[in-house]
Formats: C-alpha cells, sequence, structure tokens
C-alpha cells in the first residue's frame, strides 16, 4: 500500500500509457454481464491494490467488483456518461492521463495523454449529450486553472481550453440547468517539477465561480473572507434544490478549526455551515469528499484523515449523525443513505453492512453510474 | 511495495518465535459503534477479519508506548534542534555585525559560515512540518522555497536597488513578503549578484542582511519557546485523549510522527532532489536546486534525512514494532548511512556535482535510497506498527 508511487518522469510514462487499458479484464461471460446490467445499482471507483497496481473498478450495489481497467497510475475521481455508458477515470494531479472505458465491454478503453504545458488534476464531467467531456487542469507555467474540452466523439480530441479564474482547480460539476459549471479553485499552486509540493500557502487563495461551458464564460466568482484565505474549496455536489454543498481542506494550522462545508447558492455569497466542535474537531481540517442524497434530502461529507463522516440534512443544514470509519473518504449516494469506501479497503453500504475485498483499497472517489 | 498485508496478519496469528496469538476479537476498534456483520456475511470476511485482529494487538501494544515515543521525539530531537537553529541563528545575527561593523573579506568569509551552519541546523530541523512551525507562516518565513516564478529573487533584488529603509528591520520585514525575509533572500544577499561588494562595505546591503539574520532569530527564539512551553503544543502531542483536540489516541500521535519520516522522504525526493536531477543528465536544471548559490543543496538534503536518522534514533520508534518485525528499524538506519555516504560522495557546487558523471550517480543514488526509505516508512513499518498507511488520507486531494 505504498501511498507514494515511484517518481515516473513524462518519457516513462508515455510508455506505460501505450499499455494502459490493454489488461482491460474482461473475465464475466456474457449472460453474467447481461445480469450486471440489470442489476439496479452500479458503482465505480479508482483503487490501488496490495501489491501497488493502480486501477479502476465497477461495483455491483453489494460492492463486489465487477470490472476493473488499469492504470498506469494512481488514478483520482470518475465521471460517467449515460448516453454512451462510458467512464471516464482520472489521473490523480499532477497525472497525465484519463482512460475512457464501457464497463460493459462494447467498445474497448482509450488512454488520452494530457497536453503539453497542463497536467489534470483528477476530476472531469461530460455533457448532458455525452458528446463533450470536461476536465480540470493545470497550465503550471503560468499557475493558472484550466478547463480543458475533449470532443468524446472524436476520440477524445482536445479541441478546447476554457480558464477556471482560479488556482489549483479541482473538482468540477456541471448544474442542473446542463450549460453551467460550478469549478471549486482550490487556491493551492503546484508545479510538476516539484512534484506536489505546495508553493503559495502564505499567498493562496481559493474561489467558488460559475462558468458558461459553450463559451467560458464567467459567470460568478466568489472568495472566501480574506481570513479564511488557506481553506482550500476543493469538492461539491448539489442537493435537490440546486444548492452546491462544497468540503473545504484547511491549509493553516491545525490548531485552527475553521468550517469545512459551505453552500453556494445562485447569486448570494457562499455561506459555511456551522458545526458542533465535536464534529468538526473530527475532521482534521480535511474534507475529502462531498455527495449529495437527492431523494433523501441529505449531503455527506467524509475526512479520510480525521477517520470520520456526517451525514447534513440539506434543508436545515442540522449535522443527522456522525461516523467513524478509518480513513473513509469515497462516498455516494445509495438508496436513502450512502455507499462509502475507505483506504483501507472497505464498502459500508446502508444498514451498515460492510464488505471488503482483501486485494483493493480504495481511492477518495467513488461515484454512482447506474 | 511487495508487502503483504495477509501473510503479515498471519503471522501474527502463529507467531514464529513463539508466544501466543492475541484472542480473536468479534470487532476490531475501527469498526466500533457499527452493527455486528450479518451471518451470512461472516465466511467471506474471514481473511478480512484476520487482518483486523493484527491490527487489534499492534495497535494496543503501540497505544501503551506513544507517550514514551512522543516523549522522546520531542525531548529527544525536536527541542534539541530547535535549541540548536536558534543557536545557529543567533551566530548568524553576530557574524552579520562583525561584517557590517567592519567589512571585510574575513567578516565576508565569517559570515558566510554562519550562514552554512543556519542552514545545516534548519536542514536536520525543518522536517518537523507540523506545530508551531506552521503558525504565523513560519515554515516559509525561514524558507520560502522553491520560488519558481522568481518573486523572491525579484522582490530582493529591487529592496537591494531601491535601498528600502523598511527591509532593514528586523521587525517590519517581518511583516513583509515571506520570500524576502528567510534563507533565501540571505543567501542572495551573501552569494548573489553583487554579494562580493559586502568585503568592501556594502551598507545597504549589509544592514538588509542583518535585518534578515535579525528576523531568523526572532522566528528560531520563537519555535524554541513555543516547544518549550509547558502548556503548548508539545503537551498535547504527548498527551492523547478523547478530549484531546488533535490527538484522540495513541495511534494518531504516532501517525503524526510516522508522517515526518513520510511526507519528509517524499520532500526530499520528488521536491528538493526531482526538481533539480533529471532523468538525464541534460534534464539537469542546476539552478532549481535549493542553495545553489551557496553550495549548500547537497549538505542541506543530507541535513534533512540526519534529521529523521537522528529523530529515528531518538524516538525509540523501531521499539514498538513486533519482535519478529524489529529489523525494520535496522534496514532503515542502513538507508540512512547509504544516503550519508552517497551525500559524502557528491559534495561541491551543484552544477560541478552534476556535470560530474561520479558524483552525479551518487546523486542519483541517493534518490534512490530515498524511495527505499519511503517504502520502508510509509509501507512496511507503518503497516507492522498497524498504523492506517494512509493511502487516502496522506497529502491526499
Amino acid at each position: 500500500m505504498a501511498m507514494i508511487g515511484k517518481c515516473t518522469g513524462l518519457i516513462d510514462r508515455r510508455d506505460f500509457l501505450k499499455a494502459a487499458g490493454a489488461a482491460f479484464l474482461s473475465s464475466l461471460t456474457p449472460k453474467a454481464f447481461a445480469d450486471t446490467l440489470a442489476a439496479d445499482a452500479v458503482f465505480a471507483t479508482a483503487y490501488q491494490r496490495r501489491d501497488g497496481a493502480y486501477g479502476a473498478a465497477i461495483l455491483s450495489e453489494a460492492g463486489k467488483i465487477l470490472q476493473t481497467v488499469e492504470l498506469p497510475d494512481r488514478g483520482h475521481d470518475i465521471t460517467f456518461d449515460p448516453v454512451s455508458g462510458r467512464s471516464v477515470v482520472f489521473a490523480r494531479q499532477p497525472g497525465t492521463f484519463f482512460v475512457a472505458f464501457d464497463h460493459a465491454g462494447r467498445t474497448p478503453p482509450v488512454t488520452v495523454e494530457s497536453v503539453s504545458g497542463r497536467h489534470f488534476f483528477g476530476h472531469g464531467v461530460f455533457s448532458p449529450d455525452g458528446a463533450l467531456l470536461y476536465a480540470t487542469e493545470n497550465d503550471f507555467d503560468n499557475a493558472a486553472g484550466m478547463v480543458g474540452i475533449y470532443d468524446a466523439r472524436n476520440g477524445f480530441a482536445r479541441i478546447g481550453e476554457f480558464p477556471t479564474h482560479g488556482v489549483g482547480p479541482h473538482e468540477l460539476l456541471l448544474l442542473g440547468d446542463g450549460r453551467t459549471i460550478a469549478i471549486a479553485n482550490g487556491g493551492i499552486e503546484t508545479h510538476p517539477d516539484f512534484g506536489r509540493a505546495k508553493l503559495n500557502l502564505p499567498t493562496m487563495k481559493p474561489s467558488y465561480v460559475l462558468v458558461d461551458r459553450r463559451n467560458g464564460d464567467l459567470i460568478e466568482k466568489h472568495e472566501l473572507p480574506p481570513e479564511l484565505h488557506q481553506l482550500s474549496i476543493r469538492h461539491m455536489d448539489t442537493d435537490e434544490t440546486g444548492a452546491v454543498w462544497f468540503g473545504c481542506q484547511h491549509e493553516g494550522p491545525a490548531t485552527e478549526r475553521p468550517a469545512l462545508v459551505g453552500r453556494a447558492v445562485r447569486g448570494k455569497e457562499l455561506e459555511l455551515v456551522e458545526m458542533a466542535p465535536k464534529v468538526l474537531s473530527g475532521f482534521r481540517n480535511y474534507i475529502g469528499s462531498v455527495a449529495a442524497n437527492r431523494d433523501a434530502g441529505t449531503v455527506a461529507v467524509t475526512s479520510p484523515q480525521g477517520n470520520s463522516y456526517a451525514v447534513i440534512e440539506a434543508a436545515t443544514s442540522k449535522v443527522l449523525k456522525v461516523e467513524r470509519l478509518t480513513e473513509v473518504c469515497g462516498v455516494a449516494p445509495d438508496h436513502a443513505g450512502f455507499m462509502v469506501t475507505t483506504g483501507t479497503g472497505e464498502i459500508v453500504v446502508p444498514e451498515d453492512r460492510s464488505f471488503e475485498e482483501n486485494d483493493f483499497v480504495w481511492d477518495n472517489h467513488v461515484l454512482r453510474i447506474g | 511495495m511487495g508487502y503483504d498485508p495477509l501473510i503479515r496478519s498471519l503471522r501474527a496469528l502463529f507467531p514464529v518465535g513463539g508466544g501466543k496469538a492475541e484472542t480473536p476479537a468479534t470487532s476490531s476498534p475501527r469498526r466500533e459503534g457499527r452493527a455486528e456483520r450479518r451471518p451470512r456475511e461472516r465466511a467471506v470476511l474471514c481473511a478480512g477479519m484476520a487482518i483486523a485482529v493484527c491490527f487489534l494487538g499492534t495497535t494496543t501494544a503501540l497505544a501503551t508506548k506513544a507517550q514514551d515515543i512522543v516523549g522522546n521525539a520531542i525531548d529527544g530531537f525536536i527541542r534539541p534542534g530547535y535549541h540548536a537553529f536558534h543557536e545557529a541563528t543567533g551566530g548568524l545575527s553576530e557574524a552579520g555585525k562583525a561584517l557590517c561593523a567592519t567589512p571585510s573579506q574575513v567578516t565576508l568569509d565569517a559570515a558566510r559560515d554562519a550562514f552554512g551552519a543556519t542552514v545545516d541546523a534548519w536542514s536536520r530541523i525543518e522536517i518537523i512540518r507540523f506545530g508551531p512551525v506552521t503558525e504565523e507562516n513560519r515554515l516559509e518565513r525561514v524558507l520560502f522555497w522553491p520560488d519558481r516564478k522568481g518573486t523572491g529573487l525579484k522582490q530582493v533584488q529591487a529592496a537591494l536597488a531601491e535601498k528600502d529603509p523598511t527591509a532593514t528591520d528586523a521587525t517590519q520585514l517581518a511583516k513583509k513578503s515571506v520570500a524576502m525575509q528567510g534563507l533565501g533572500a540571505l543567501e542572495f544577499v551573501l552569494f548573489g549578484t553583487g554579494a562580493e561588494a559586502l568585503a568592501a562595505g556594502d551598507a545597504y546591503r549589509c544592514s538588509y542582511g542583518l535585518a534578515i539574520a535579525g528576523n531568523l532569530d526572532a522566528i528560531a527564539a520563537e519555535l524554541q519557546t513555543a516547544w518549550a512551553a509547558p502548556d503548548g503544543f508539545a503537551e498535547t502531542w504527548a498527551n492523547p485523549s478523547a478530549d484531546n483536540p488533535l490527538f484522540r489516541d495513541g495511534t494518531e500521535a504516532v501517525t503524526e510522527l510516522m508522517e515526518v519520516f513520510i511526507t519528509g522522504t517524499e520532500l526530499v525526493r520528488d521536491v528538493r532532489l526531482g526538481g533539480f536531477l533529471g532523468a538525464e543528465a541534460k534534464d539537469d536544471k542546476p539552478k532549481q536546486a535549493l542553495f545553489w548559490r551557496s553550495g549548500r543543496t547537497v549538505d542541506a538534503l543530507a541535513g534533512n534525512l540526519a534529521g529523521m536518522k537522528a529523530l529515528l534514533e531518538a524516538s525509540k520508534l523501531a521499539d514498538a514494532l513486533p519482535a519478529d518485525q524489529s529489523w525494520m528499524g535496522g534496514e532503515a538506519l542502513f538507508e540512512f548511512s547509504n544516503a550519508a555516504n552517497a551525500a559524502a560522495g557528491a559534495q561541491g557546487a551543484i552544477a560541478d556535482v552534476l556535470a560530474d558523471p561520479e558524483k552525479r550517480a551518487k546523486l542519483a543514488y541517493f534518490g534512490l535510497v530515498t524511495s527505499s526509505l519511503s517504502d520502508i516508512f510509509g509501507t512496511q513499518m507503518s503497516g507492522a506498527l498497524g498504523l492506517t498507511a494512509g493511502f487516502s488520507s496522506l497529502d491526499g486531494d
């Protein structure tokens, strides 16, 4: 479970890329596939195997691995296009690839490299029609956040980009109108020459922006108050009313305890959610993932550093429950509750049922794809 | 890599060197408070349970030793380390005063030596990247690096060109850009373009340098005091409890220590070394190396690992390893020695080191050893101590 992958130079990585996806595991029979596809829930997540190999997996509702695709390096989040049935898993920053794959095996996986002068931040989103893929990227020489645009129907050719109007963008979301993209600019400057080192902590300035995906026009930009300039806005989801819930990671001293969860409503200032000191303290200044359950009217936030997660009632911002779970990070809506996954290899689904695939540990995010 | 948690857990259940295995528990601590598994799930989970039992055994043992380990780290490494850094900054201020009062090649050389001693002391203790050094941007104020866009350099050059009077007062300087007030700025003053004028009496440049030294000395004093405080961070760290705001139990306290090694080796390899050492010689970027102007690049790298070695020994962290895995401590010390030997063979200005294939190879080997150390601490030792290895949590996203 080496969390620090071997340093892979760009040149080496390109050789790896040729092989990526080639070992797409397809051990299921056609009948099994059909049964799988008929299942009423499917999840996708990046993982690491205990021998150090990286990949992405499709999980059944019961947390069973149905399909895996190997990755040349550590993955991060996955996005899904219901139109083509393809998932895209992005390399963890400062990674330089994404892999698009169809878990039903109708089309072979496609590995796409970042262009020169850019790397991925690990998150992306499809347009509603599945034609375009948008990914957060780093224009690292200029320390400028970018959204790369890819033509999903043409081998994911990169056809353009627009600025995120901030530094170090992380997660992005397509809002309900199908046009507006919300972007969490984490504010942290990095450069691949210096690995994952954070280069600007004393001066970082995170922001939350709304951009029109059709032309890249900036619609809204919000910053936190100056005293919270080290509160990196990183992960988001939308609740049933369309409000965006975001989770933060505090880069200032551990002895400070700023609020870590907030809400963004169009046209209004950002709003931070107050929590009891005991709950907040349990997050260790670090929210790793945010997911809403729109049917249940709840939002879950996870903290792998604090080994705990909380479920919040979206309408009242009230914390409904807090659970301790070692290295919990991945979270996705599941029935009336949430499925959560951990860096120790656990999968916990509602009703406190828990599963473990002995050979796998789960990366930071799990996505509901069906 | 290459360690197998399942095999390890079976070893724990059936110890090779005698002794009784822990009684299997029905649930591990990390499942505390959650419902029992449904019976039909038990069969497929037995292997997972074996791991849980192993973790239960080792973490309980660790909890009793955590306070000793953390106490040892504080008293045996951190407090002496900040004391040494403060002594060095005191010497640096004295040398700066002498240079400004009596400019000469002799006093300039002495000031440069005092800078080197300060870099050495800092390189050992800078591996501590939590606690008081994270308050008030102290870490970046002592050393803002990498300064990728050369912001600091431009600010330092502007201060020198304009003879900005506010930059010659340590108190006012402390409120300026972090890039203007630490070791990087002082290195330019003492070794950068125009530094030789200090020997002939460049009054402004000297007073700016003296203000930086005074600022460093003040920060060093704050760090020393903060770690010495009876109700300060040291107390919080050494006394984990359910009510402790930062460390709820011994495992969390020891994890903080373990992360010094894990993040420290990553910093040295990926940021400090990786920042200038290319895959091949043609990809090297000597001017991206920390302290290239003063020729202290390799000393600083070696100092980081020397600090980690001293911390490992002082904390007696390896004593908490299960008997059949106690060899990991020796393995780490062996690799620290390899790194020190490699660094000793790669002395000199970094551009010269990189131009000399033999010395460059030693530096590349230093990088390999750092990777090996990263694996020993991040995978092997973390696993053996039952600490969660932090796949998701460590330096996450």
